[in-house]
């Protein structure tokens, strides 16, 4: 594995898949509040469900009780969860006290989290809002009190930046301001946007795009283009020895621990001037489109740190 | 001999379809005209011509019809595909094969090595898949032609041709990729148009597929470097001169459109009853392997070697019995050596010369099966009680005999 969890983390997630006697996996029948976000397609998707002790007067008083969710993703998706429904119930929380969870206190909850596993977390955080949405609407609590009421418009309605995890622009916008996200790669690891064909990051209206528009057109892109010009120029005076040393350790270092993390490897069949012949199995290799997704993948992450040139071809 | 005859030779040739015969009838008798002549009545054979090319265009993903090029057989579709590009493109001199094409590609790409060309002859592994790695690391910024056939005559093995020809494009657009499909046409999609995109030249022949001997095509995309193998005449756009054979071609076209109709329920009749021969043989019959079972296959095909008795003798009780199979290529008999397909799969030798192949058509019966597997146990039986590496008291090879020990 290319990351370590936290102890915490790990041992929620055994209790959790165990059904110790404490944990919350599972679903509240008629829940007061009910919240998904991810899909199965994303690789992970959360249901969230949670029961309030009703004010007799005033719904805004309610308290939540319980919280449960079902949950498909991976180790540190599970352990997210199981820690949201923690903090939300030890906090006897009111569901707009509640919003205030946000993803930043599931991660210190669970005692860290690697950075390609943000996400996890940011999934938790949305679903609570979801829930505390449906439950504004059951209760007849004006919505305009939660401060949410962008959720579904800005799903549906923005233009798709990221098409590989159906994410919008106006949804990118918000997430980069609300967690402070600055490059790219922190984008991903927070929201999955541009995590899969990395066709949106330097495009028109793409990922970089909406980060200076946040910003402000920063020194850090204008440095970045620098180190990559010196790498062209560097890649131009790579013997082929050289080249196909650099070559290898970009996939070591960055593409086989993300494969491995979707249980699947790659293989250099052969490397001929600048076309780099793999076998790429992942779990979703049998799809022609993933396949497809994970050829563009490996490409970019080879053209970024390697040469512009590079093509590759699967075999 | 009054036995009635079990034909499960298919992949040599077929029986020509009655509807395949009715539709050349008129061709052979009162539309006997020569296509290229001026009057009305031979202008009705040049249109039967034009609408059997469409149909043919059609059966490959509707692809340009003008792309269609009517040949004699596959043998000269082959040639004339792999000589043609040579001699269109005489700067580059490399040439990838493999080491189980038929003869008709295989020779002809050892005789353009006897003229100074490269050529590469990718190996199978025990299954008869392709090495693609290899196939992978021959590519050459010289290489010329890739031709590489869809399924294999002797084992019917299928190679992922769509594949090879995307990675060839990818890696050079400029290379030229043809395949032999003639065992394939009729019996798998072939989408040229599609997943085929990527296939510049395509052979096959339709005796394979019910139609007659003599008629094949040569699949030959716009823009592909590829001079013409016989001149002499500006029949099919120049590129294969002499006078049309108009009754066959639409026989072909014919043959086409009925293995369209039913195709996928015809082919899963066809591959329950291979599947029943081959297990029943398997179950009745000690030390028998099904060569190239480990790989995609037809499902029309069984190779089935049976150790320590020789493919000759096997053929010869079959034919006492009516039934007409082979034993490796028919188009290597003659040879004493065993198939060269068998070989490069390294079957051991004690199997490749027991190797019997069965192949079967649409018109293959369950009484046909059942009639074989009814005798095949005794033929194998009677000549293991002759063979000296066999021990028929414990019914198992004698000790030693794997290493060719009596």
């Amino acid at each position: 594995m290319p990351w370590q969890y936290s102890e915490k983390t790990k041992q929620l997630f055994m209790d959790a898949v165990q059904g110790r006697p404490g944990t919350h996996l599972g679903e509240i029948q008629n829940p007061d509040g009910l919240g998904e976000h991810g899909s199965i397609a994303c690789g992970d998707a959360l249901r969230f469900t949670f029961r309030v002790n009703k004010h007799p007067e005033d719904p805004t008083k309610d308290v939540i009780t319980e919280a449960k969710y079902l949950t498909f993703g991976c180790t540190s998706a599970i352990a997210a969860s199981e820690a949201l429904c923690e903090i939300i119930e030890k906090g006897a929380y009111t569901p707009i006290q509640a919003l205030k969870v946000q993803n930043k206190d599931i991660v210190a909850f669970l005692e860290g989290l690697p950075d390609q596993k943000i996400h996890c977390s940011v999934m938790g955080a949305e679903a609570l809002e979801a829930a505390v949405f449906d439950w504004a609407k059951k209760r007849g609590v004006d919505t305009r009190l939660l401060g949410i009421d962008h959720s579904q418009e800005e799903k549906e309605e923005g233009r798709l930046v990221c098409e590989c995890f159906s994410l919008t622009e106006p949804y990118i916008r918000r997430k980069i301001k609300e967690l402070g996200l600055r490059t790219i790669p922190e984008i991903t690891n927070a929201i999955k946007a541009g995590g899969a064909c990395m066709s949106c990051h330097h495009v028109p209206g793409g990922l970089q795009d909406l980060l200076d528009e946040a910003w402000g057109a920063s020194s850090g892109r204008a440095s970045a283009e620098a180190k990559k010009t010196a790498e062209e120029q560097g890649a131009a005076a790579l013997s082929p020895y050289q080249f196909n040393k650099k070559v290898d350790k970009t996939i070591e270092q960055y593409i086989r621990p993300m494969l491995q993390q979707d249980g699947g490897d790659m293989e250099i069949v052969d490397i001929k001037d600048k076309l780099v012949y793999c076998r790429l199995n992942g779990a979703c290799s049998s799809c022609q489109g993933a396949a497809q997704t994970l050829k563009m993948m490996v490409e970019r992450v080879l053209k970024d740190n390697v040469d512009e040139g590079i093509r590759v071809i699967q075999v | 001999m009054s036995v009635s005859t079990i034909y499960t030779d298919n992949n040599a040739t077929t029986p020509v379809a009655p509807e395949v015969y009715r539709a050349m009838i008129p061709y052979l008798t009162e539309d006997y005209f020569n296509p290229s002549s001026m009057y009305e009545s031979a202008q009705h054979a040049a249109q039967t011509i034009s609408r059997s090319r469409r149909l043919v265009a059609d059966y490959f993903g509707g692809v340009d019809p003008s792309q269609i090029i009517f040949t004699s057989c596959a043998t000269e579709s082959n040639n004339a595909a792999i000589y043609g590009v040579a001699k269109a493109r005489p700067d580059r001199r490399h040439i990838i094969t493999t080491t189980v094409e038929h003869p008709a590609v295989l020779e002809v790409c050892k005789d353009l090595q006897r003229g100074g060309y490269q050529v590469d002859f990718i190996k199978v592994d025990k299954h008869g898949k392709l090495d693609i790695p290899e196939f992978v690391r021959a590519l050459r910024p010289d290489t010329l032609l890739v031709t590489v056939m869809h399924a294999n005559n002797e084992t019917g093995v299928i190679f992922p041709v769509e594949q090879l020809a995307r990675i060839t494009k990818e890696t050079d657009p400029t290379i030229v990729f043809h395949s032999d499909a003639t065992q394939t046409v009729s019996k798998l999609p072939i989408d040229l148009k599609g997943d085929f995109k990527d296939v510049d030249l395509l052979s096959f022949s339709g005796h394979k597929l019910h139609a007659p001997k003599g008629i094949g095509v040569l699949y030959l995309k716009k823009g592909t470097p590829c001079r013409a193998f016989m001149i002499g005449g500006h029949q099919e756009g120049g590129r294969r001169a002499g006078t049309e054979n108009v009754a066959f071609i639409a026989g072909l076209a014919k043959a086409l459109e009925l293995a369209s109709e039913n195709h996928d329920q015809i082919e899963s009749r066809i591959a329950k009853l291979r599947d029943r021969l081959e297990s029943g043989i398997l179950e009745n019959i000690p030390e028998v392997r099904v060569n190239g079972a480990g790989a995609p296959r037809l499902s029309n095909t069984t190779n089935i070697s049976c150790h320590y008795v020789e493919g000759e003798g096997i053929l010869y009780q079959l034919s006492a019995e009516g039934i007409c199979a082979s034993s490796g290529s028919a188009c290597t008999s003659g040879s004493l050596e065993p198939s060269h397909v068998l070989k490069a799969m390294e079957v051991p030798f004690t199997a490749a010369h027991g190797s019997i192949r069965f192949s079967l058509s649409r018109y293959s019966t369950e009484s046909e099966i059942d009639r074989i597997l009814e005798v095949f146990p005794r033929i194998i039986a009677n000549l293991r009680k002759l063979s000296p590496y066999w021990d028929t008291q414990t019914n198992r090879p004698r000790s030693g005999a794997s290493a060719g020990i009596m």
